[in-house]
């Protein structure tokens, strides 16, 4: 196994590899930092360029981009509340409030950080759990994803702590949204009332860049001024602080790559499912949960740890039955094919070197692009301190024009307005946004796992009690749920 | 790199060239400037699929084989099952520069799904096919005691036989649909896997008994022993040792096959047809285009327009026989 590893690694490092690594992570960078870009697209471009490369230079610079893109959706999530990618939204949740603040160093930091240390986790994990890849995808069926969707979903309610029958409304609100468009079990259109660009459902970028970064700038414009609410208390040098934080709250780190790990690892539930459950796990376990979403460090933390760490498990499912996590992995898995590398049990047999030199690729570019991340992140954070007369109208532009481009949809751009005027609502009257977006991103998943799990069991639910994983699954939706019975009591018997 | 023209590609060119010149309609001052710019190549399929990965290996070559420079762009447009892309391919404007690689039968099926409303696929111009058509297969898990069809018979006298496949507009659906019908098992499907590797592997993990799917789809998972394939519907099997159309005495089972088309929206003027045909017949002679096709497991197999149509006829009026069970 050892060998194999090193030979991995011996691969990478050579220098047509290195120099395609850097390449793929500088337009990983670029690509995510912009909302609607993201690295599908970026992939998409490159693979026409890779057929006159050998396969390890190809995934040297597919592995640039891939382990690029979290780092540059990070800075614009922190910086300008925009995510360039949808998982990124979650870092949104904490990070633009520390930018308002004038500590855009600290979270970019922090984030910077985590980042890195989360695909280095993400690494040491997927290289320990490769050897048994191909059991741990087959243990996720229908009934498993649809109790994990439930549970994603009750964890995050619970992040809405204080302001519950708000969450559930949101959260309500984004699961009918979901289950707008084509229906994959019965093949029938939904809710779309007659509007073709519907029948897809609304897409979740444009949605996220509406929710984030048009709310954001509508409240900028109406409030004026800049982002950094005090300019003059603006730190940009805090950058070391915010590396600091991130081993300060090592828990939290380990978690959300923990948690990244795992999420990445089932087939089909993508990062950012990953993302906001590593954030609501990290509000749950926190004993000052109200401090989130005002601008708490762990809120940068626990998602850009998850985010990175994903990027690598994804990988599992993507390699092992050819089943992509996500558009990215997609694109990727055409790569594969088009360097003669064609997914299924076989390939992590007769490629392992080519496997394990993309790991490496990708655990080698996301430090690095966490590199390139803290040298930018001084001149970066200056954004924060720009008059809302220039930022509103750019930052508005960029993010219309990101949606557009997600697949050149002018309906993206009526999507992004919309839930940018209903994000803004939703800032004003204190509507928990988390909520809204994780039901978003599962309540398609969680519908349609239900209903195979009805076919497959004839519609009796005892299903989901003679499988191990259910079980578990299901023990711990209870303990969630009971979990506030039990505090409450004792919150009664402390209280003086 | 100059393009390697053989003798079937030369044929092809020909042949829809000189189809072309006898038309009236032929040299108008429009067709002479085609293409005037880029083209929109709609694939009415997610990214990173078999469909994408086809247009997009084919997209450098044909770029290089049409008579100005100009860039072959893919455009995804898998909504509604891929009704949005088709839908959207016919309403463009018949100038040749908007073309769309469409699968059979699932189209068909999605027409008849939504009452002709969004598409008609008898008006669509078609210009080649891409790639020889798939035939299909039927496979267990490896670890399944059903292992051969007469298995599934017997299963299906005691409960519906459960096949794994995509939503109903998928060809694979229509495919499990009517080979059950014709192999006389009684099934019940557990729809809505999001394509074929998703299925495939519910299929390996229990979520049913069986799966049916184009024999590419599958053959690794063969080589590695996680699936056993029972039988194929090829009139003669390419995989030794496991049954075929043939000697389960079912011919009809040939004609399930996976047709990728390459069309554009109604009215195409027929000058600017011919030049399209040949530029795709040149590029999927190039090289690089052969090598990366087979890659994919797919052979690239140019034909005329007219045998693309018929293509389209045949496979249509097969699937129409077997309507009431599909829609």
């Amino acid at each position: 196994m050892l060998h194999l590893w090193l030979s991995g690694f011996q691969t990478l490092f050579q220098v047509r590899q290195l120099l395609f690594l850097g390449l793929g992570m500088l337009m990983g960078l670029f690509f995510g930092a912009i909302p609607g870009l993201g690295g599908a697209t970026a992939l998409a471009l490159l693979t026409p360029l890779t057929y006159g490369l050998d396969p390890f230079t190809a995934l040297a610079l597919a592995g640039g981009v891939m382990g690029g893109v979290p780092m540059g959706g990070s800075i614009t999530a922190i910086l300008l509340n925009a995510p360039g990618t949808a998982p990124s939204a979650a870092t949104c949740l904490d990070g633009h409030p520390l930018a308002q603040q004038g500590k855009a160093g600290l979270a970019l930091g922090a984030a910077a950080s985590a980042n890195a240390i989360g695909g280095i986790i993400g690494t040491i994990s997927v290289l320990a759990i490769l050897p048994v890849a191909k059991d741990l995808v087959l243990l996720f069926g229908p009934p498993e994803l649809f109790l994990l969707a439930v549970l994603g979903l009750i964890i995050v309610s619970t992040a809405s702590r204080g302001k519950m029958l708000r969450g559930l409304i949101a959260g309500g609100l984004g699961l009918m949204i979901a289950f707008i468009g084509y229906n994959d079990i019965t093949g029938v259109l939904r809710f779309t009332t007659g509007i073709q660009y519907l029948w897809d459902g609304v897409h979740l970028v444009p949605a996220l860049i509406g929710l984030f970064a048009v709310a954001e700038m509508i409240q900028l414009s109406l409030k004026g001024g800049p982002i950094a609410r005090d300019a003059g208390a603006v730190k940009i040098t805090s950058m070391a602080s915010g590396l600091l934080e991130t081993f300060r709250h090592w828990p939290t780190v380990i978690r959300g790559s923990l948690v990244g790990t795992v999420v990445g690892a089932i087939p089909g539930v993508g990062g950012t499912v990953a993302s906001f459950l590593s954030y609501s796990m990290t509000v749950r376990a926190s004993k000052n949960p109200e401090s989130f979403g005002k601008g708490n460090i762990q809120g940068v933390i626990a998602p850009e740890a998850a985010i990175n760490a994903k990027d690598c498990s994804c990988l599992i499912p993507t390699l092992a039955f050819g089943i992509p996590g996500g558009a990215e992995m997609a694109v990727f898995l055409g790569l594969l094919v088009l360097h003669g590398m064609q997914p299924g049990p076989l390939m992590l047999i007769d490629h392992q070197v080519e496997i394990y030199g993309l790991i490496w690729a990708l655990t080698g570019s996301c430090v690095l692009a966490s590199f390139i991340g803290l040298l930018l992140a001084r001149p970066l954070a200056r954004l924060t301190l720009l008059d809302s007369q220039i930022l509103v109208p750019i930052v508005t532009a960029v993010a219309l024009l990101g949606s557009y481009a997600v697949d050149r949809t002018i309906g993206n751009v009526v999507v992004t307005a919309v839930f940018g005027i209903l994000g803004y609502f939703m800032i004003r009257f204190d509507y928990p946004r988390i909520t809204m977006v994780v039901a978003l991103v599962l309540g398609s998943a969680a519908e349609r796992n239900f209903h195979q799990t009805s076919m497959m069991s004839d519609g009796n639910l005892s299903i989901y009690l003679h499988r191990n994983v259910c079980l578990v699954l299901l023990i711990g939706i209870a303990l969630l749920l009971a979990a506030p019975l039990v505090r409450r009591p004792q919150k009664l018997e402390t209280a003086p | 790199m100059p393009i390697a023209i053989t003798r079937r590609h030369f044929g092809c060119s020909a042949g829809t060239v000189l189809s072309a010149l006898a038309c009236p309609e032929y040299v108008s001052a429009a067709e002479a400037d085609f293409p005037r710019h880029n083209i929109d190549f709609i694939i009415p399929k997610a990214p990173g699929g078999g469909f994408d990965n086809l247009v997009r290996v084919i997209a450098p070559s044909l770029e290089k084989s049409l008579p100005h420079k100009v860039s072959v762009v893919p455009n995804n447009i898998p909504a509604g099952g891929g009704g949005k892309g088709i839908g959207q391919l016919y309403r463009s404007k018949p100038d040749g520069h908007t073309l769309g690689l469409i699968d059979i039968p699932g189209s068909f099926i999605l027409q008849q799904r939504q009452g002709g409303a969004a598409f008609d696929l008898n008006k669509i111009t078609w210009i080649c096919s891409m790639g020889r058509p798939e035939p299909y297969c039927v496979a267990t898990a490896e670890t399944s005691s059903l292992k051969t069809v007469d298995d599934l018979r017997a299963l299906s006298k005691t409960r519906p036989v459960k096949f794994t496949s995509s939503g109903p507009e998928g060809t694979a659906y229509a495919a499990t649909v009517i080979a059950n019908k014709i192999l006389g098992i009684r099934i019940q499907l557990i729809t809505g896997y999001k394509g074929s590797s998703d299925f495939v592997v519910g299929a390996i993990r229990g979520d049913g008994d069986a799966v049916i799917a184009p024999i590419t789809a599958l053959r690794s998972l063969q080589k590695s022993k996680t699936l056993r394939i029972i039988a194929t519907f090829e009139e003669k099997s390419s995989l030794p040792g496991v049954a075929d159309a043939t000697s389960l005495g079912q011919p009809d089972l040939g004609q399930i096959k996976l047709e990728r088309l390459v069309g554009a929206p109604p009215g195409l003027p027929a000058g600017v047809k011919a030049i399209l045909a040949s530029a795709f017949s040149r590029a999927m002679g190039d090289p690089q285009a052969v090598t990366l096709a087979k890659k994919l497991d797919v052979e690239l197999y140019p034909n005329t327009p007219d045998q693309a149509a018929a293509r389209v006829r045949d496979s249509s009026a097969f699937f129409a026989k077997w309507q009431k069970y599909l829609t």
